[in-house]
């Protein structure tokens, strides 16, 4: 590369390396840079300086919310990603949700895998006392907490539904299915509770996306299968 | 596999960076909370307000989470190749913005609210080099160079729109451009000297 040839491009660089050139240009010098070492020397010895720019704003600092909304979107995304080596492993969700029994295998699943971790607010697990079982799920948190015969389903990190859907949670109880009547959605920050009035011998809670208004049986894949201790 | 927090948070950035291509929301929530605030601030210099830095700083950390693979150590940090898809992001935000704005007769004598948006950005632009208070090395520079290298990456703006909107020729905003740059970087190598 004789030095007239690299003096027509020269002024050209510093536009260059801070985007400046129009795209016309720039694909012109980027086919200059490929062939000129002198160009390449100074492009790469000026890029130190490049990345003191952004570093010379004034820091202000980011809201909470989009650490929590970023968050929810990329552990959505690893789930999704996760997805096929979940539904190898469970092969057929799709005969699981068609009779009532299929939640006994689900609930076996659960457990076996996951395993129990119970933690008693006042020691006791029946009549009045409060129970609390909390979970992780395919990276959803549950958290189940028994007070009584009742019990509230919290559930966290969960992804936003599209506007025609709900969540619909179920309880097995001696085998059959039944539809928890409160229907609910998450909120902003992934966060969902709904209230079982009756947990006497659950043995299973699980919870599905369902169109708005809910179903008469579980349509989909359960999000998230937790067994009930007895 | 996600790995276990503790132990992601004593890997370097370029550690992590194969364990994001993996899809582990933790690696990449070490990633977020180490450059988040600098990536905010900079989608918040280059775009002006606050909703639409989340937005841009948002989009652009999904695209280094789906991308992740495509990080080349051999090209620079992480750091400096995350804050470049920020600026891309935020700079892309400007423009369509401001392709989105209502055509009006230049002649008007509209008021600046009711003047297109990449003419107001220009203006808006324009006084945010001349107010702000320069900080780092930019602001060793003289004005002269630091208001042409401003209005390129913090405003997106090519050589020929920044010849325009200061009346200069385009060979002087270039050697500006130039001189800046060599001066910044002169002032870190004597810093490492």
């Amino acid at each position: 590369m004789n030095a007239s040839n690299h003096n027509r491009w020269s002024d050209d660089l510093a536009a260059y390396v801070l985007g400046a050139l129009e795209r016309d240009e720039a694909g012109a010098f980027e086919r200059h840079l490929e062939s000129c070492s002198r160009c390449q020397e100074e492009a790469r010895w000026l890029q130190p300086a490049l990345q003191t720019l952004p570093e010379s704003v004034e820091r202000t600092d980011p809201p909470p919310q989009l650490r929590e909304s970023l968050m929810a979107e990329v552990r959505a995304d690893a789930r999704a990603a996760r997805a096929p080596e979940r539904q190898a492993r469970s092969r057929s969700w799709g005969w699981l949700l068609k009779p009532a029994a299929g939640l006994a295998v689900v609930a076996l699943l659960v457990a076996g895998v996951v395993g129990y971790e119970v933690g008693k607010d006042d020691g006791s697990s029946g009549g009045g006392g409060v129970s609390t079982l909390e979970r992780q799920i395919d990276g959803i948190s549950v958290r189940m907490v028994q007070e009584g015969d009742g019990g509230t389903l919290q559930l966290s990190n969960l992804d936003q539904l599209p506007p025609d859907k709900v969540l619909e949670a179920w309880v097995e109880r001696e085998g059959q299915v039944e539809a928890v009547p409160a229907l609910f959605v998450p909120d902003r920050h992934g966060h969902a509770e709904t209230t079982i009035a009756d947990m006497s011998g659950v043995e299973t809670v699980m919870v599905t996306e369902e169109p708005r208004g809910g179903s008469e049986t579980p349509t989909g894949e359960p999000i998230m299968a937790m067994a009930v201790p007895q | 596999m996600a790995v276990r927090r503790e132990k992601a948070e004593r890997l370097a950035d370029e550690e992590l960076m194969p364990l994001v291509g993996r899809k582990d929301p933790e690696a990449f929530e070490i990633l977020y909370d180490r450059h988040g605030g600098v990536a905010y601030s900079l989608a918040y210099r280059i775009v002006g307000d606050r909703a639409a830095a989340e937005e841009v700083t948002q989009e652009a950390f999904i695209s280094v989470w789906r991308s992740g693979a495509r990080f080349d150590a051999a090209r620079g940090s992480v750091r400096s190749w995350l804050l470049s898809v920020v600026r891309n992001r935020a700079i892309d935000f400007l423009r369509s913005r401001a392709s989105k704005a209502p055509k009006l007769d230049f002649d008007d004598e509209a008021s600046l609210e009711q003047r297109p948006a990449r003419e107001r950005t220009e203006e808006e632009a324009l006084r945010r080099e001349t107010s702000a208070e320069l900080r780092g090395a930019l602001g060793k520079l003289p004005g002269e160079q630091s208001k042409v290298i401003e209005l390129a990456y913090f405003g997106g703006f090519s050589h020929s729109e920044i010849a325009r909107i200061l009346g200069l020729p385009m060979g002087t905003v270039k050697g500006r451009m130039r001189l800046g740059l060599e001066k910044i970087r002169g002032e870190l190598a004597e810093g490492l000297a």
